[in-house]
């Protein structure tokens, strides 16, 4: 480029106070630059050490997992990456008679399907209603419910437990009495679906009833079509929450090994049985409850943002 | 089709608010039915009260000869357009038109039949299978339309279906919707905000305001012999002139006094007054714009004004003036027979005189806003 063509650096600044344009030697400009630069750099490397610390724990699972616990020891040790990649810990899981983990799979997975049903009937249905028809007390109820909803949960716990127990629905009854638990609360959690309902237009409704629906018909035909990405969310969070749950279900089948859920029974392991022999199968079977969640919020994280009552009314 | 009768029909909201007082009409087989009031007036209510969509907390309402007060909006045999067109978003226009038909079991080539038909009437046959959104407001609305009229419906109703269209576009619906009802030929209930639609479609209006009904007539009834001053100042664009002016007996009959004019009334009129035992009092006169006259040469007897609002009609004018008296009257002039010059005389702050015609036809008590010269009752 010739010396002609390059653009002059200088900084034009109006000087108020004698009322003229002033050129600006160019330091200036460049060091506001250097600036910014400096400050979006410490940003991004304080963005980059929070994403190590939130990532590590995960990085350090995968890579455990893969660690056999018959040639390297199952237990921690002072190095990331395994001496030799190996399946050992999943095949143990999976196959080993002393191994209870598939059964606590299967425990959870039942518990968690069953409560992925229920709750998103329970949910949905509560509220469309408060969403939908107007009754004495729904003011009062929206309000009980909001303020029950201020306490946490465990605090009912010993409660629950002896209520449980009464039903025989811990131990040995563990599988049914922790998907009572989770389902039978469920409905307090309305407020996301019923703020989408709320979204849908009123004259759908009244549209459909005229047209010939009951308020059911309306409900199915109408409202729900049009509340997928709402409906998939319920879904979602009912099957995340018993899946994941350690407090509620390591007390109610306490002692009874065949009905754990995974989280409780991994626990068990590593806290009970032999912390350094079963860590490695431990991280394993940690990996593997993460997969089915991963692959479900994979398949379904397009419905998030799909947009539905567009032409609905006036737009 | 049926009849549509309303008894003392009541609509109270929480125990205090009345938005719809002692309702009482008798909507015949097959007639045009339009309600028609300013917003808050009780006109949607009372239509959403016939659709079963709000509950009657008094009075009977009959559909036919059932009463329908607890029945269902489903089992009522009405169908409904919405202002918003209420389309099911997620399936086409033909599942649209086709849903209430299912939704009664209905055969698959029947439906098919009456759907297929229903677009043809309204030319939405090639968008049938779409989805609402790819639709414009014109077409969701006679989509919509579509749906309602397959179903054959005993009773009608429309709340305020053009409103959310465009101005041609409404002027072209109301023509259709004129046609449609000869085509169909059922009990239509015809909510609107709009005189125009209310005088264009019905054969009767009923012209309400807070929760009353004020008058229910043909629109050539509720034109020409308006029951009250609300009446008088809601039908009719542009609205009526009200003028402060003095009822006098004037021998055998009554006069009308105003500025320093004195008009006979007609004999007709002499034997209403007569009959109500009306005595000189203070009036407001009634008069509609196009009865007033713009004197260009001759300027005896004529009222001098000046001119501070010109509104360009295209056929016409609307003039809004101010006299010595009032405060603002509304003058209408035809645009056919103005040459230039006059034209161009008819602008702001210019002189300009009129006149009413000798003859008067409104005149209300100002008190009770009543109309003395009515008496239908």
């Amino acid at each position: 480029m010739s010396k002609k063509n390059e653009i002059p650096e200088v900084d034009i600044v109006i000087d108020h106070e004698a009322g003229v344009i002033r050129e600006v030697k160019p330091t200036n400009l460049r060091s506001k630059a250097g600036h910014e630069r400096r400050v979006n750099g410490s940003i991004y490397t304080l963005l980059v050490i929070i994403s190590i610390v939130w990532l590590a724990p995960f990085v350090f699972l995968v890579f455990q997992s893969f660690r056999s616990y018959l040639t390297e020891n199952g237990g921690m040790v002072a190095y990331l990456l395994p001496k030799k990649w190996s399946l050992d810990n999943y095949t143990w899981l999976l196959t080993d008679e002393k191994s209870n983990f598939l059964r606590w799979y299967g425990n959870t997975l039942l518990i968690a399907l069953f409560c992925s049903v229920i709750q998103t009937g329970m949910v949905l249905s509560v509220s469309y209603t408060l969403s939908r028809l107007r009754f004495k007390g729904r003011k009062l109820i929206m309000n009980v419910v909001l303020v029950l909803g201020m306490f946490p949960g465990f605090l009912t716990m010993i409660t629950l437990y002896f209520l449980l127990k009464q039903l025989g629905l811990t131990q040995e009854g563990a599988i049914p009495g922790l998907i009572l638990i989770y389902c039978a609360s469920s409905g307090m959690g309305y407020y996301i679906s019923k703020g989408f309902f709320d979204t849908i237009p009123k004259s759908l409704d009244e549209s459909a009833r005229i047209d010939g629906a009951t308020r059911a018909q309306v409900f199915m035909k109408i409202i729900m079509p049009l509340a997928k990405p709402i409906v998939i969310y319920t879904v979602l969070m009912a099957f995340m929450a018993p899946w994941g749950d350690y407090v509620f279900a390591s007390y109610v089948a306490f002692g009874s090994e065949p009905n754990y859920n995974v989280a409780v029974g991994l626990y068990r392991w590593v806290n009970v049985n032999d912390y350094q022999g079963y860590f490695t199968r431990f991280c394993a079977g940690g990996v593997l409850v993460a997969v089915p969640i991963t692959a479900l919020f994979l398949a379904l994280q397009k419905y998030y943002v799909e947009g539905v009552t567009g032409g609905a009314v006036k737009g | 089709m049926a009849s549509v009768t309303l008894e003392h029909v009541k609509k109270i909201y929480d125990k205090k608010v009345v938005a719809v007082h002692d309702f009482n009409l008798q909507i015949k087989d097959k007639e045009f039915v339009v309600f028609v009031g300013p917003s808050g007036c009780g006109k949607s209510t009372t239509l959403r009260m016939v659709a079963g969509l709000e509950d009657i907390s008094e009075g009977t309402l009959k559909i036919g000869d059932r009463v329908v007060n607890d029945v269902e909006p489903k089992d009522r045999d009405i169908a409904m357009v919405f202002q918003n067109y209420a389309l099911y978003p997620h399936i086409s226009v033909y599942e649209n038109m086709a849903f209430p038909l299912r939704l009664r079991k209905m055969d698959k080539e029947e439906i098919h039949r009456r759907v297929t038909q229903a677009a043809e009437i309204l030319g939405i046959t090639e968008y049938l299978g779409r989805k609402p959104k790819a639709l414009s407001g014109g077409q969701r609305q006679r989509v919509a339309i579509g749906r309602a009229i397959v179903r054959e419906p005993q009773v009608f109703l429309m709340d305020e279906p053009l409103s959310n269209l465009d101005a041609k576009l409404r002027n072209q619906m109301r023509a259709e919707i004129i046609l449609l009802r000869k085509r169909i030929d059922t009990t239509f209930i015809y909510v609107t905000h709009d005189q125009t639609e209310a005088m264009t479609l019905g054969d009767r209006i009923v012209i309400m305001k807070d929760g009353f009904i004020q008058q229910v007539g043909t629109p050539q009834e509720v034109f020409d012999t308006p029951k009250n001053l609300f009446v008088a100042g809601f039908i009719g664009a542009p609205q009526m002139n009200f003028l402060k002016a003095k009822l006098i007996k004037n021998g055998q009959g009554y006069a009308v006094q105003v500025q320093g004019i004195t008009v006979p009334l007609e004999e007709k009129h002499n034997a209403i007054l007569a009959k109500k035992g009306v005595g000189e009092m203070d009036v407001v006169l009634g008069v509609r714009p196009e009865h007033t006259t713009v004197r260009f040469g001759n300027k005896e007897n004529a009222i001098e004004s000046t001119i501070t609002v010109n509104e360009m009609m295209g056929s016409e004018l609307h003039l809004h003036v101010s006299t010595a008296a009032w405060d603002s009257v509304i003058l209408r002039l035809p645009t056919v027979d103005l040459d230039e010059t006059t034209r161009s005389s008819l602008s702001y702050g210019n002189k300009l005189y009129f006149n009413f015609p000798g003859k008067v036809m409104h005149l209300f008590d100002p008190n009770t806003e009543e109309s003395l010269l009515y008496n239908k009752d």
